[in-house]
């Protein structure tokens, strides 16, 4: 099973490209809807960037967009993916570059109306001109499994899950992951947000191994419920773009980290607070004496 | 045709000596016993699976003289005729009392071709349909579903619906190495999954006893013994 259209691209690499950072098109979805798709795909596109990769951000949620707000750029867009196909503009014209990271690119999404004309083969078409000059091409998915999910799966080799611990956002990452490996997109990886390690501590919510359990896929990541993550919606301005402490915005960056190849260890949510307090107590126990 | 002896899957659980059906041409039980211990150096506990036979106290009495020449000791029948149990009980052993079996047609030997097997995990959403007997390598998930004319037997954990018998073969089992399903159904019996977690490292089985879906430990032997 091939993709023709990459057979230059990616005739090179031999087996899963984990390691390299070369052309790398990535699928980001999730099945059920605001598990943090879009949030995602902005600052892992900025992550990505900031460590030295040319990266390309490609919204295929025609219908709700809003990567372009996420990242701050919506008032820069000119023309779309959507000219783009029609062959009414060149894909550098469409493309957004980040005033703060210019390692990083936005593929506008066209309105809502594309949905009806849209098919796989566009889609591939798109992707593989981002894919020509961009390390990393990250497609946010829209979600459901209808045609965007359809079409946006056609264009990726690998795809990154997002649920967060709760049991029907579970169940529709499952049934996703099912559709992606009929497709043979690998590897296919886990992100799990949303994770509120109390709530985990005391069986309120599924815990890390219920959900890697069931899906059964490498985990790349674990982001924690964090408010700054709205604040930094607001602004349009992701949290990996300041560096900020965040515990979120740090997840992200290391998701970055690990999709590069990079040995990140994860850590325990329910114990990082544990772990905390004995570092606190060590600073406490420094002082006193 | 000889008693069939089968010995014990793990130390704990008894050896288990199954006589065959009865027919016009079978033999005594005396006889089968013999054929059935030939050579067998197994000691210990053993279950007698007497199927549909009729077992007086003497004959049971005899039986355990049989077995102690083999170092077996006779310490419980199950079977299908409760006069059998009844004598068996009154020797001191403990006895269960197989219901549906002498109703049950006894189940076809299956054809390879019957067997259908999936290898890896079904998803949510995925519904495997199979005419004879479902063999899943792999994990049934929530959402996902199996539906068999024959068995279910999934090596890996059962969480999803599984049914088996579907066109009403009531005969029919589901089998997992771990069993939570949500549901489960055999032939027209529907019952929710248990709710309390699995006992380690057992391999389990539901049927239908008396109409109602039961889940036990899967036997040691396979097939079971009523085919
Ligand atoms: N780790 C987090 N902590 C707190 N809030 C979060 C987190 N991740 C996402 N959110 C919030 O959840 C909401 C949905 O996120 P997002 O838009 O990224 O989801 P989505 O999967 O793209 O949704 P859709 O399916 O509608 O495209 C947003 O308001 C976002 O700020
Ligand atoms: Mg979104």
């Amino acid at each position: 099973m091939g993709w023709p259209e990459f057979g230059a691209i990616i005739s090179g690499m031999s087996g899963i490209p984990v390691t390299s950072a070369q052309n790398r098109t990535i699928l980001i979805c999730s099945g059920k809807g605001g598990v943090g798709k879009t949030t995602l795909t902005a600052n892992l596109g900025i992550a990505l960037a900031k460590q030295g990769a040319r990266t390309a951000v490609l919204d295929a949620d025609f219908g709700l967009r809003n990567l372009d707000l996420l990242l701050g750029l919506e008032n820069r867009i000119v023309y779309t993916a959507q000219e783009v196909l029609a062959g009414s503009c060149r894909l550098e014209q469409a493309l957004v570059k980040h005033k703060q990271e210019p390692n990083l690119s936005l593929l506008p999404a066209g309105n809502p109306r594309m949905l009806e004309w849209l098919t796989p083969d566009d889609m591939k078409k798109i992707v593989g001109l981002l894919a020509e000059q961009f390390d990393y091409v990250l497609i946010d998915c829209p979600a459901g499994i209808e045609d965007g999910f359809k079409n946006a799966a056609a264009a990726c080799r690998e795809a990154l899950v997002v649920t967060t611990p709760e049991v029907s956002a579970v169940r529709d990452a499952d049934r996703v992951i099912g559709l992606l490996q009929t497709r043979e997109i690998k590897p296919i990886q886990l992100v799990l947000n949303r994770v509120r390690p109390r709530m985990m501590a005391n069986q309120e919510m599924l815990s890390v191994s219920d959900v890697t359990d069931i899906l059964a896929l490498p985990l790349l990541g674990l982001v924690l419920e964090d408010d700054q993550v709205i604040v930094s919606t607001n602004r349009g301005e992701p949290l990996t773009l300041n560096g900020t402490r965040s515990p979120a915005g740090q997840a992200y960056t290391n998701v970055a980290r690990r999709l590069r190849g990079e040995e990140v260890p994860l850590t325990d949510p329910t114990k990082e607070g544990k772990s905390l307090r004995a570092k606190l107590g060590r600073l406490m126990h420094t002082k006193i004496f | 045709m000889a008693a069939d002896f089968v010995p014990a899957a793990r130390s704990g659980l008894p050896h288990q000596l199954m006589l065959p059906a009865q027919g016009p041409e079978t033999a005594p039980v005396p006889e089968q016993v013999n054929h059935g211990l030939e050579g067998v150096i197994g000691s210990g506990a053993l279950l007698l699976q007497s199927g549909d036979w009729l077992l007086t106290v003497t004959d049971l009495r005899a039986l355990e003289r049989q077995l102690a020449a083999h170092q077996l000791e006779l310490v419980g029948v199950e079977g299908v005729q409760p006069l059998t149990l009844v004598a068996a009980a009154a020797i001191g052993l403990t006895t269960r009392l197989h219901l549906n079996a002498a109703a049950e047609p006894t189940p076809k030997p299956l054809a390879s071709s019957d067997l259908v097997i999936q290898r890896g995990t079904l998803r949510s959403g995925d519904h495997l349909q199979v005419e004879g007997t479902a063999l899943v390598l792999g994990d049934v998930n929530p959402g996902a579903r199996v539906s068999a004319g024959g068995d279910v037997l999934v090596w890996g954990r059962l969480r999803g619906v599984a049914h088996a018998g579907c066109h009403g073969d009531s005969g029919a089992r589901i089998v997992a190495l771990q069993l939570r399903p949500l549901q489960l159904r055999i032939a027209e019996v529907i019952a929710r999954g248990p709710e309390d977690s699995p006992p380690p490292g057992f391999c389990e089985q539901a049927r239908l006893v008396d109409g109602l879906i039961r889940i036990d430990p899967a036997e040691p032997s396979w097939p079971p013994f009523s085919s």
